[in-house]
């Protein structure tokens, strides 16, 4: 499998960079420390042409010149905006408590407000801290089984990363932009299949309503088998005045928002760029008319914004000389036979990889799989006949799947940062459900991709 | 030891200073985003330097925004294991991180980078796009300040490692005790 000793320092590369982020020390610098030091090992035993190196300038100068990647400081932007000004919240309350009525009804309008609140923040930390804070509290005070409440937000917070607009998404929309391209040159045909971030969104959308879907079955038959679980609120008048006049402020905005964003996306009218600039000041401008624009919130919310953006861009920067020093020492090739030879072909090379990315979920955050592990594996399976936009949805499935998994997913530690006194065993009961709908919604994308790819069909 | 933490602070007000600036640069990314997008569906106009202007604007915000992120502690760490670690074992990773992972490859990469910057310098080279921005350079120029940035704020970041390690007493930096 391996046939030269710059093969062999790919592969070594590949340990001693997993080592070196398991110090602890930043993944970004871990990634690109590694890099240049095997860069130089290589080019000490003549494995490695050392001037490849003068092109890592021009990869960064890509990256700070890239027009898809200025959307995610925007979209984060837009997200952080509907957050810091209570839109959100508003959301969550009135329509807590106009669903609230029926058994199980508030777990389903967390799930619904989750969804929306996905599609316009795209950031699972975000999603996840905000129903953590809000909803549980509510869902507790009625008398909700904690590991039905816990288990609903969980899942629901991390839709963020599938349902559009979302920064995972952009990401891994560019990623597979760039592997396709690589494809494509490795095949001789030039003027191949190409590959928007607008497909993906539009790929990804009709999965995302389906994850919905099945969360809001799964509540309604807990409420059927074990309505103790998840009783009905009981209004004051007081609360239920003018409850539909409320729901309907709070929830239409945001939604219009939405619509506007997305739509413009996905008809094509504009870029996901030009639309993410929209959807920013779309956000101050909903922000404004709730009187809760000023200066200070502005600067707070670049503050944030700023932090996020950078902390993923800077990862970006470590993985980029990571895969070029991988790609100069010839590791492609390594990984190429290694998937070639699989049992199983396509479909076993397509469940090796998914297989890859859920295990990797548990250790290191979704922006570095996206950039470590899709610019490795996605061309060859490209090159083997895989739909680049199923993959892509394939892998959001995943990637989500693996941020809910007991015992180091994400979203599970961000719930349990902001609530105090539940217990992580409580999280993890109430969580393996809706791993259960998760790899049930990857089975039925696997086995009708049409839910993917129809959709991009229809609308591109 | 004195000597080593004042030029630990010296470097983390300069560093700071930058991110200060980068910070309210998010919004004319968002000011400049949004004109654009106006300028292009309400007035049906477009010019390429300006659509390039919020897109340069943003790379030079998160490569300059790096080492200010790298001294907030802002970067994602894989903390399963560092997490459970002591001040002192942090700051012995921290200090053989920055020696032997950060400081080789940003010298590394910033003197290969530095010859095209240079040229591109002595050239003032402009956008590749027909009527893009004139200063290509400037965007160029921050290669090697991005890397000399990381090299300052790892210095930084060892000398309060090593104080730590050697048994001095490290003052918690402004931004610790702020709330």
């Amino acid at each position: 499998m391996i046939e030269s000793t710059s093969e062999l320092l790919s592969v070594l590369m590949f340990l001693a960079a997993f080592l070196v982020l398991l110090t602890g020390f930043p993944v970004a610098f871990g990634l690109m420390g590694t890099a240049v030091a095997f860069a130089a090992i290589g080019a000490a035993i003549d494995g490695f042409a050392w001037p490849l190196m003068s092109s890592a300038g021009g990869r960064l100068l890509d990256l700070m010149t890239n027009e898809t990647l200025v959307a995610v400081p925007l979209f984060i932007f837009m997200g952080v905006i509907l957050e810091r000004s209570k839109i959100a919240e508003d959301l969550l309350i009135t329509m807590g408590q106009a669903f609230g009525k029926l058994r199980g009804g508030l777990g389903i309008s967390v799930v619904i407000v989750g969804a929306i609140l996905s599609a316009s923040t795209g950031i699972v930390g975000a999603t996840v801290v905000t129903m953590g804070l809000i909803s549980l509290p509510a869902m507790t005070r009625v008398g909700y089984d904690p590991r039905l409440s816990s288990g609903i937000i969980c899942a629901s917070g991390t839709l963020a990363q599938l349902i559009p607009p979302s920064t995972v998404l952009i990401l891994l929309g560019v990623t597979l932009q760039n592997a396709n391209t690589q494809a494509n040159l490795q095949m001789g045909r030039f003027g191949g299949s190409t590959l928007s971030i607008a497909d993906l969104f539009a790929a990804a959308f009709l999965p995302g309503l389906l994850l919905v879907g099945l969360y809001v079955l799964w509540i309604i038959t807990t409420a059927i088998f074990r309505p103790k679980s998840c009783p009905a609120i009981e209004s004051t008048p007081e609360e239920l005045r003018d409850l539909w006049w409320r729901a309907l402020v709070a929830v239409l905005p945001p939604i219009a928002l939405i619509i506007l964003v997305l739509g413009s996306i996905v008809t094509g009218t504009a870029t996901a760029t030009e639309s993410s600039a929209v959807g920013a000041l779309g956000a101050c401008v909903l922000a404004a008319l709730r009187g809760r624009f000023h200066r200070g919130l502005l600067v707070e919310v670049a503050r944030s914004t700023f932090f996020i953006s950078t902390m993923i861009f800077a990862i970006l920067i470590g993985a980029t000389i990571f895969a070029m020093v991988f790609r100069g020492l010839g590791g492609d090739h390594v990984v190429e036979r290694f998937v070639t030879d699989l049992p199983g072909g396509l479909t076993g090379a397509l469940l090796f990889v998914l297989a890859v990315i859920f295990f990797l979920g548990f250790l290191i955050d979704t922006f570095e799989i996206i950039f470590i592990v899709i610019p490795i594996f996605a061309p060859i399976l490209i090159v083997l006949g895989a739909d680049p936009i199923l993959f892509g949805v394939l892998v959001a499935i995943v990637l989500q799947t693996s941020y809910l998994t007991p015992p180091f997913g994400f979203a599970i530690f961000y719930l349990q940062g902001v609530a105090k006194g539940l217990p992580i065993t409580t999280i993890y009961r109430g969580v393996l459900p809706f791993v259960g709908l998760q790899l049930f919604a990857v089975a039925l994308v696997w086995f009708f991709p049409a839910l993917a790819t129809w959709l991009p069909e229809v609308l591109l | 030891m004195r000597a080593l933490l004042i030029f630990s602070s010296a470097v983390d007000a300069v560093v700071a200073m930058i991110g200060k600036i980068l910070i309210r640069a998010i919004l004319v990314v968002v000011a400049l985003g949004a004109t654009v997008v106006l300028m292009r569906y309400v007035f049906n106009y477009g010019r390429p330097w300006i659509s390039e202007s919020f897109v340069w604007l943003n790379g030079i915000i998160f490569m300059l925004g790096t080492p200010y992120l790298l001294q907030r502690d802002g970067h994602v760490r894989v903390d399963v294991i560092y997490g459970q670690l002591s001040t002192k074992v942090r700051a012995a990773i921290d200090l053989l991180g920055v020696t032997f992972i950060l400081w080789p490859s940003s010298i590394a990469l910033g003197l290969v980078s530095w010859p095209n910057v240079q040229r591109s310098i002595s050239v003032l080279e402009t956008s590749p796009t027909m009527d893009g921005l004139p200063f290509l350079y400037v965007l160029k120029a921050c290669l090697p300040l991005f890397f000399a940035l990381l090299v300052l704020q790892g210095a930084s970041i060892a000398a309060r490692s090593l104080v730590l390690l050697l048994g001095g007493e490290v003052p918690p930096r402004p931004w610790e005790t702020r709330e």
